[in-house]
């Protein structure tokens, strides 16, 4: 951000700082509009993705099969909702490093209550739903702990978080011992993997309604806004008669139930609840924000940058499987294109601010 | 770290003493003040340390170990890292045994090297030290140390894939972690075995990270790649979970000639279903039971019982040859 934002978000209130963000500068030649477009974060990354789905595909046109696309999607999704939580939760200035462990804690706990019902003949239906609700409940469980920790005990976030991690992955071994939860019904499967449009499971079609509901509040409402504001300046906020504490329980909760939902997801998909299922997801998770261009300080970031480093994160793998790249270089790949995708970004975000400056 | 070496340097120096001793650990145990104090043989207490606690297949030599030990009439102390199988989160439970005077010791050493110091220790205080499904470096001072065999696991494994698939074809492997001594055996099994096979090709080796999606997405990727794919072996439970259902997504379940690793309750299931075409089934409990009767018999001098190198063999499960070998099916 500029130190024109700045002395606006200090002099004016903290909400109309926050609509300040994202906005940039007012363009004054066709020109200089061409070259700001081309500058901005998100179409950075957009070229990126665009770069490694065209990279891929003339290696081995395969990848761009309607098998390979759904198989690429189904491994975005449950990032992809981690990511939306967390999108939110960074804005305000936070972490949430829980999400991992609650998403395999959602996961078992819907997968034990669908397995008790499917056993006690209940409708394969009304199992899954019930299976689902436990698996939300817990999750926005977790969340309110979480925001309970931040605001009434004070713990800063990474801290609050670490803690229910830990806790979480816990409780997942009290649940499971250690193995896999199984025998639900054969509905499970059949809902997690049947393709009802093009490439789309019913799942994944509650995913993208899930993302446009959570992108339009984020750009549109005054819950958004807010989030923007708390993350700029939290006692601006306060000053401007924002309720921060609840909004931020609100915003771990949320955070919470998108691990629930992702949890279940995976459940889905795999026919099984795993306890280890959750682990390493928070990474990937916050990966996707973050290269997605939202700052782990706090204040701006885009829900757009979090699709496009959702898809960056999550396609690799199938990318590089296609491609015959052995899988002791993958985990190499993806740190190197971390780097590449903010990279650039810095260097548009540098070209950006000195075409500002000089205008 | 000056300490930590002066410490190992004597344990190993007390170790070689107590061995040329020879019935030290006998005399240790019946000095061990007996709290009733009467004639009446004293329950024996035995400390049982596992890889990791919450594992499904350490859950399954628990109930061998604990059913065996209500036998025997001995008190058994199970007690493990809770979730991770590592040398620093195991060590404590060991130093804890020797700390609580059990009369005898039974370990999975989670590490060769790491392990043997605490191992050494424990024989010097005098406990008799037995090692399951693993071993240290040094086994010279153990009761008897049973192992699992992974390569030989790996080997059946790629066997049982050659001959299922008819001697040819693409095959996949599935692995768990790159770094895992299980895994890296099994792999180095399989691989061994494949390699009597001229027409057998190993298209690919991915790792699921203890991810089941990971391994299910894998394996989707790699069905894309080779859609004439001819057998899978997926080396532990959680790669068997997402290969699984990667092939029931592609429709190919039952098509593709498929191994899993262990006997769990829901590779089980997905056996009988016809979605894995065969298991490679360890046998825990059995280890668990045959450690705890060395044990006893090293506490009570009767030392002609014991063997001191025990390796179990590994059990091929099949539909076809489900009636005897369901018994090998961990305990849920």
């Amino acid at each position: 951000m500029s130190s024109n934002t700045r002395t606006n978000r200090e002099n004016d209130s903290a909400v109309a700082a926050a609509d300040e963000i994202g906005g940039g500068h007012e363009p004054n030649s066709p020109q200089g509009r061409l070259k700001q477009v081309l500058m901005r974060q998100d179409v950075i990354l957009l070229g990126v993705l665009i770069a490694m789905v065209a990279f891929f595909t003339s290696m081995n046109p395969l990848f761009l099969s309607t098998n390979s696309l759904a198989n690429v999607l189904q491994d975005w999704a449950p990032v992809m909702l981690l990511a939306i939580g967390q999108t939110y939760v960074i804005i305000t200035a936070g972490i949430d490093l829980s999400v991992g462990s609650t998403l395999g804690l959602a996961g078992v706990s819907g997968a034990l209550i669908i397995r008790q019902l499917h056993e006690s003949a209940v409708d394969p239906t009304v199992a899954i739903m019930l299976g689902l609700l436990t698996a939300l409940v817990v999750g926005a469980t977790v969340g309110l702990i979480n925001g309970l920790l931040i605001t009434r005990v004070k713990l800063a976030p990474f801290i609050a978080t670490l803690a229910t991690m830990g806790a979480g992955a816990g409780a997942i071994l009290v649940l499971t011992k250690g193995v896999q939860i199984a025998g639900g019904p054969r509905e499970v499967v059949t809902l997690g993997t049947t393709r009802v449009l093009g490439v789309l499971t019913i799942p994944l079609l509650i995913v993208i309604v899930i993302l446009v509901i959570a992108w339009l509040v984020l750009e549109q409402t005054r819950f958004g806004r807010w989030n923007y504001a708390i993350g700029s300046n939290s006692f601006a906020a306060r000053a401007a008669g924002i309720n921060v504490d609840l909004h931020l329980i609100k915003v771990y909760m949320l955070s919470g139930l998108m691990a629930g939902f992702a949890g279940m997801f995976l459940y889905l998909r795999l026919g099984s609840g795993s306890p280890t299922s959750g682990s390493g997801y928070e990474l990937t998770a916050i990966a996707a924000v973050v290269i997605g261009g939202t700052s782990l300080f706090g204040g701006s970031g885009k829900m757009s940058g979090t699709v496009l480093g959702a898809f960056i994160t999550t396609s690799v793998l199938s990318g590089l499987i296609l491609i015959g790249v052995g899988p002791y270089w993958q985990q190499v790949v993806v740190g190197v294109l971390i780097a590449i995708a903010v990279g650039m970004q810095q260097v548009g975000a540098g070209k950006l601010k000195r075409g500002a400056t000089s205008a | 770290m000056v300490r930590m070496r002066t410490m190992v340097a004597s344990a190993a120096a007390v170790g070689a003493l107590a061995l040329t001793a020879g019935c030290s650990a006998e005399n240790a145990t019946e000095t061990t003040p007996s709290p009733g104090g009467d004639e009446t043989p004293q329950q024996l207490t035995i400390g049982f340390v596992p890889g990791i606690a919450s594992d499904p297949f350490f859950l399954a030599m628990q109930q061998g170990a604990e059913e065996h030990a209500a036998e025997l009439g001995i008190e058994l102390i199970w007690q493990g890292a809770p979730d991770e199988y590592s040398p620093q989160s195991q060590i404590p439970f060991v130093q804890s045994m020797i700390t609580q005077q059990v009369d005898g010791l039974i370990v999975v050493p989670t590490d060769p090297d790491a392990l043997q110091p605490s191992v050494d220790e424990a024989i010097a205080a005098g406990i008799p030290v037995a090692t399951v499904d693993t071993t240290v470096t040094d086994q010279s001072g153990l009761v008897s140390h049973i192992t699992g065999d992974n390569v030989d696991g790996g080997h059946l494994a790629g066997v049982t894939l050659a001959e299922q698939i008819g001697g040819s074809g693409q095959v996949f492997l599935m692995s768990g972690s790159p770094t895992a001594t299980t895994n890296t055996l099994r792999q180095q099994g399989f691989e061994e075995a494949l390699a009597d096979y001229p027409d057998i090709e190993l298209v690919g080796i991915e790792f699921a990270n203890s991810q089941p999606a990971t391994a299910t997405s894998a394996v989707t990727a790699t069905l894309i790649q080779y859609p004439d794919l001819a057998g899978i072996f997926a080396i532990d439970g959680t790669s068997g979970t997402g290969t699984a259902a990667a092939l029931r997504n592609a429709g190919v379940a039952g098509d593709v000639a498929f191994i899993g690793y262990d006997a769990y309750e829901n590779q089980v299931a997905d056996l009988q279903e016809g979605v894995f075409s065969a298991l490679i089934a360890q046998k825990p409990g059995e280890m668990a039971a045959l450690a705890l009767d060395f044990i006893v018999a090293a506490i009570n001098g009767d030392t002609g019982t014991i063997e001191p190198n025990v390796v179990m063999e590994n059990v091929v499960m099949t539909n076809e040859n489900f009636a005897e070998t369901s018994v090998f099916q961990y305990p849920n």
